[in-house]
């Protein structure tokens, strides 16, 4: 299987008031076509900024500050080959490289998103179908004139809105966008599909709501659907329904998944491949099987270790004792960000550990001491090294130094 | 519950409140001090010739049988006969609301064109010049009593520069109308029909007049609506399903407009519907400073003498516009917001 | 009634707020002017002098062409002739038609909008309030009834209904005498400040049903509230529960209210005396009325009043702010300027 997105180095910061905020601190990762990615962490791992930042919807103060996101897109790669030489490598292109506004134009066709809360990812005041027909029309129209920006607004405006605003819809929607969006509806396993698409988000339920999220997301036929904790607001049984559809839509379509979530199970359920992330940093990669059976950083081991049963969707991460650290600028340095909390930690783990590959396996790789030595090969750090605050070392990290920075990434959308 | 039944229901509300506003205004004469009489009698009337006038006007009957007659009177379209001007009350008051509802329209046109783009713009633009520009004029439109404003533009505007009339309202917006299109109006119909020169000549006209009033009486409101649409705007942009919006593939102008500013202007409309008040009053003193001949000018000199059928007429029909007003806004309201059922 | 937390959170949002220090400033800039009127102005502002008519401000001494006619041998000679009107540091803002002092009767203003704002909103609060908790408290066929009132109430512009209220029932008006001048402190003063009594009650009778309104609301949220109905059950009376539990929770909001209520009623006085329906006989709005017809050659007589109204309403728009902002309590915005 190819490569579909390499994301390479990423960092993704925060200006805050209470200093710099580094919610992606250096995350790689490779999403290969077809399969299912998992991302996991706990809320302020950086999951969600990650996420965002592939569609450009980091929002202020938030900024992506370095890296390089590469697309696998042969069209796209000839068409910016010109303009933009050095954002093209073959057959892939660097979005960072490219202006906002093809970034945009990349939103729908190429990643579709779907968001945690599906109570409020709707406009409470247009109708379910207006607003998939809206996506598919915003597509339509830029296939049919690809260079006009102009044409994807056209009879929407602000001038359009004060004089016939007050009616919704008309103007901008197309009647085949209509019929694709009920269309969509019934793919998404919505009964009674042209019923429901005249009605207002309000009248869904949750998991009813979530299926229509879903076929907005596939309207635009997106390359990757980006699914962001897709069932954490839902019930339980209603979780399982989402899942088996998204399994269901991937083996139909063949798409690419890129599955967030703080669930364990979610994750042993429906991905190939699976990224650990903590503090910002992906700290463990590789195959299901490889991470979830032979983990290698002591943090999946933790995690891991919470849970019994792999298969049991509804268990959620278990925290593992101590706090995520701050992610503030001023309070990181170079160590591993989990030594604090780090049964095993050593001397050796105040620099901070490069990625390396695990042993054994070539697409499995960690970013821990652990990978090059034992436990004991370097003088374990003692106990209160980081709870005694004459050390001068870092006192981060512990317990409520983390608010400034943790508030901060939750409400820029840490953990959707 | 459908839009008609909802307009019924309000409707039947609606006339509920018109008779209680008939009832007071009824009243009114009764707890004000002075006899009507002495306004209308010479002042060296006798007292045969009071009590006769007196009897003539029915002043001397139970204040139980002049309520009905009143009413009675009301439900025929009566609305008394004003001895000082020798006119139907009716017809003097019918005659000057076309100029106060130009004026009125006119002055929300220029809030509603001028305040939703700048909250807008103060919104997407945070914390840049055109933000505190926007936050600034808003702070000072609202906070301006609207005479004051008038008279300073008058002085800018007029006296200064001679840019445009102090006062008077020479033409109607019906009479250039009525070049295009052959109406009758307030008397015979004085122009031959589809005129477009005479047309554009009299618009023009009334432009230049209603100008300096329609800014005088639509900047609080442009500065409330701005105010209004630019912190609701923050908070519709702060929402997921903005995020959601983009994430689809929208353009930004259609994430602005088609969704957040709809929903913006929910709220918007609420506080517009409890202002309403504000408009009608700002109107009246409009008016008087721009000696507009409306509803506000004959309120306030029919006071000043006294002309009690006159009075009870335009309060009436102030009354009753608001009422009207305030259903049109509960209507607007049910249609842009969907988990209202018209309740 | 106000608790720790609130003070709190007035202080810090004081002084992240430029804005709310400004309307701070503001409001105590007009209050001060307001009791000390008569140790800061200059002059008797109803003292006429029309040798010093029409002063211009400092700043803005101007040439005036004059016209006049004498009689010479038997013979009528019009004069022409250019005229340098000089400002005065005596009149820094200026003189008006008839030479009176507009600094001074600024300052004096200050004090009528002042009383009437305070005391308008004090009886609109108390009839407000009384009402409104009576309605939300006791339910039923009193609500009904009282709500239907404030319908009828809210059918009429306030404005309007003001303007037929004073028009009908006349301008009575209450002289106080000034406490500056009985001790001697300010003796070339006038006597006694002259508080417009109808447009106080007038003012309180039109804005009232806002009152009424927000204290009814927060009487039924809190009606149905544990600890009312655990009061209840140990048997404490409806006044005591009332006066305990409901009205303290009543107070941000009609705080909040009554803030914007104050600005709000400030522009109602100074357009009903610029309509000539108020008592007073120093007020802004009756200033501007006056300088109106003097705008061609004395523009600064109505300006000055101007800006002294937008200067106090925009410090009390922007406490009002500063209190929302603080407080948070969820008001609808009542209906405010004219
Ligand atoms: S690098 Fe050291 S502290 Fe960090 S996870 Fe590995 S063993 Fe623990």
């Amino acid at each position: 299987m190819t490569d579909l997105l390499r994301v390479r180095d990423l960092q993704t910061r925060f200006f805050t008031q209470e200093g710099q905020v580094n919610a992606v601190e250096g995350v790689s990762l490779d999403v290969r076509e077809g399969e299912v990615f998992g991302v996991v962490g706990e809320s302020g791992s950086g999951k969600s900024v990650t996420a965002l930042s592939l569609i450009d919807l980091v929002e202020n103060p938030g900024r992506v500050t370095g890296g390089e996101i590469w697309l696998r897109d042969a069209d796209l790669a000839a068409e910016t080959r010109e303009d933009h030489p050095d954002a093209v490598d073959g057959t892939f292109v660097d979005l960072l490289g490219l202006p906002d506004r093809v970034r945009r134009g990349l939103r729908g066709p190429t990643f579709g998103t779907v968001f945690q809360d599906p109570a409020s990812s709707l406009n409470p005041s247009l109708t379910v179908g207006e607003q998939i027909a809206e996506a598919v029309e915003v597509q339509r129209r830029a296939d049919a004139n690809p260079r006009s920006v102009r044409s994807r607004t056209q009879g929407y405006g602000l001038a359009k809105f004060l004089v016939g605003g007050a009616v919704p819809g008309r103007g901008y929607l197309s009647e085949e966008s209509e019929t694709r969006a009920v269309e969509l509806l019934e793919q998404v396993g919505i009964p009674d599909p042209a019923e429901r698409a005249t009605e207002y988000p309000h009248e869904y339920s949750g998991g009813m709501l979530q299926r229509a999220l879903i076929a907005q997301a596939l309207a635009g036929e997106p390359d990757l659907l980006i699914a962001d904790e897709p069932t954490t607001a839902l019930d339980v049984t209603i979780q399982a329904q989402i899942l088996d559809l998204l399994a269901d839509l991937q083996a139909e379509t063949g798409m690419t998944i890129l599955l967030i979530t703080h669930n364990l199970g979610v994750i042993a359920r429906m991905c190939d491949r699976v990224a650990v992330m903590y503090a910002g940093e992906v700290v463990e990669r590789g195959t299901l099987s490889d991470v979830f059976e032979r983990p290698v950083h002591p943090y999946t081991q933790g995690l891991l270790g919470s849970i019994p049963d792999l298969d049991s969707a509804g268990e959620r991460l278990q925290p593992i004792a101590g706090n995520v650290p701050s992610l503030l600028d001023a309070e990181m340095d170079d160590r591993c960000y989990f030594a604090d909390r780090c049964p095993k930690a050593m001397e050796a783990c105040l620099e901070d550990p490069d990625e390396r590959a695990a042993a054994g396996s070539a697409d499995h790789a960690a970013r821990c001491v652990l990978t090059a030595m034992d436990y004991g090969d370097s003088p374990p750090l003692p106990d209160d090294h980081f709870g005694n605050g004459s050390d001068g070392d870092s006192p981060e990290g512990r317990g409520t130094d983390g608010n400034g920075g943790r508030g901060t990434d939750d409400r820029t959308g840490g953990d959707r | 519950m459908s839009l008609g039944r909802f307009l019924l229901r309000r409707g039947v509300q609606g006339i509920l409140v018109v008779w209680g506003v008939v009832t007071v205004v009824f009243l009114l004469r009764f707890i004000s001090p002075g006899d009507p009489v002495n306004f209308i009698a010479p002042l060296d009337a006798s007292p045969e010739l009071r009590r006769r006038i007196a009897e003539e006007l029915g002043l001397n009957r139970p204040m139980y049988v002049q309520y009905a007659e009143y009413l009675a009177g009301l439900l025929r379209g009566d609305m008394g006969f004003s001895f000082l001007r020798g006119q139907e009350a009716s017809a003097v008051v019918f005659a000057r609301l076309p100029a106060t509802i130009e004026l009125a329209v006119a002055a929300s046109v220029v809030a509603v064109v001028i305040a939703i783009p700048l909250g807008v713009i103060s919104a997407t633009r945070r914390h840049q010049p055109a933000d505190y520009g926007a936050t600034l004029f808003s702070l000072v439109g609202i906070s301006t009593p609207n005479f004051w404003l008038g008279i300073m533009l008058i002085l800018v505007a007029a006296v200064q520069f001679n840019l445009f009339p102090t006062s008077q309202r020479p033409v109607g917006f019906l009479e250039a109308v009525g070049h295009l299109v052959a109406i009758e109006f307030a008397g015979p119909s004085v122009a031959a029909p589809l005129d477009v020169r005479a047309f554009a000549d009299t618009l023009g006209t009334w432009l230049w007049h209603i100008t300096l009033p329609a800014l005088t009486l639509g900047t609080y409101f442009t500065a409330l609506i701005t105010r209004l649409t630019r912190s609701g705007m923050l908070d519709e942009l702060g929402k997921p399903y903005v995020d959601a919006a983009r994430a689809k593939g929208l353009p930004e102008t259609l994430v602005r407009y088609r969704h957040a500013l709809r929903n913006t202007l929910i709220p918007v409309i609420t506080v517009l519907g409890l202002q309403l008040g504000t408009l009608i009053g700002g109107a009246v003193i409009t008016e008087a400073v721009f000696a507009w001949p409306g509803l506000g000018t004959l309120l306030i000199s029919s006071i000043n003498v006294r002309d009690w059928p006159l009075i009870q007429a335009s309060l009436i029909v102030i009354g009753v516009s608001f009422v009207l007003l305030n259903i049109a806004v509960d209507a607007l309201y049910a249609s842009l917001d969907p988990r209202v059922d018209y309740e | 009634m106000v608790s720790d937390r609130t003070k709190r959170n007035l202080k810090a949002e004081l002084r992240e707020s430029a804005l709310a220090k400004l309307g701070v400033a503001l409001v105590v800039l007009v209050l001060f002017a307001a009791v000390f009127a008569p140790l800061l102005a200059p002059h008797d502002p109803t003292a006429t002098d029309p040798k010093n008519a029409s002063l211009p401000p400092l700043g803005f001494s101007t040439t005036e062409n004059r016209t006049t006619s004498q009689m010479v041998d038997g013979e009528i000679q019009v004069v022409e002739e250019e005229v340098q009107v000089n400002a005065t540091a005596s009149h820094p803002l200026g003189t008006d038609s008839v030479g009176r002092d507009v600094l001074s009767r600024v300052l004096f203003g200050a004090r009528t909008s002042l009383l009437v704002g305070i005391l308008g909103t004090a009886l609109a609060v108390a009839l407000g309030v009384v009402v409104g908790l009576t309605a939300g408290y006791y339910r039923g066929r009193v609500d009904d009834g009282l709500m239907r009132v404030a319908d009828v109430m809210l059918a009429f512009p306030s404005l309007v209904l003001a303007i037929a209220l004073i028009g009908l029932w006349g301008r009575q008006s209450i002289a106080i005498p000034d406490p500056f001048v009985r001790l001697g402190l300010a003796p070339e003063m006038p006597e006694s400040a002259v508080i417009p009594g109808t447009v106080v009650v007038v003012v309180a009778l039109v804005n009232w049903v806002w009152f009424a309104r927000v204290a009814r609301g927060e009487a039924l949220s809190i009606r149905s509230a544990e600890y009312v109905t655990a009061a209840r059950s140990i048997g404490a009376s409806d006044r005591t529960i009332i006066r305990e539990h409901v009205l303290p929770n009543s107070v941000t909001p009609i705080l909040v209210l009554a803030t914007i209520q104050i600005a709000a009623i400030i522009l109602l006085e100074s357009a009903l005396s610029f309509l000539g329906f108020s008592g007073a006989n120093l007020s802004w709005g009756l200033d501007i009325a006056q300088g109106r017809d003097y705008l061609a050659s004395s523009w600064w007589i109505a300006t000055m009043p101007g800006i002294a109204i937008v200067l106090s309403v925009v410090g009390i728009n922007l406490i009002g702010d500063w209190l929302r902002d603080a407080l948070d309590p969820g008001v609808d915005q009542g209906e405010g300027g004219v």
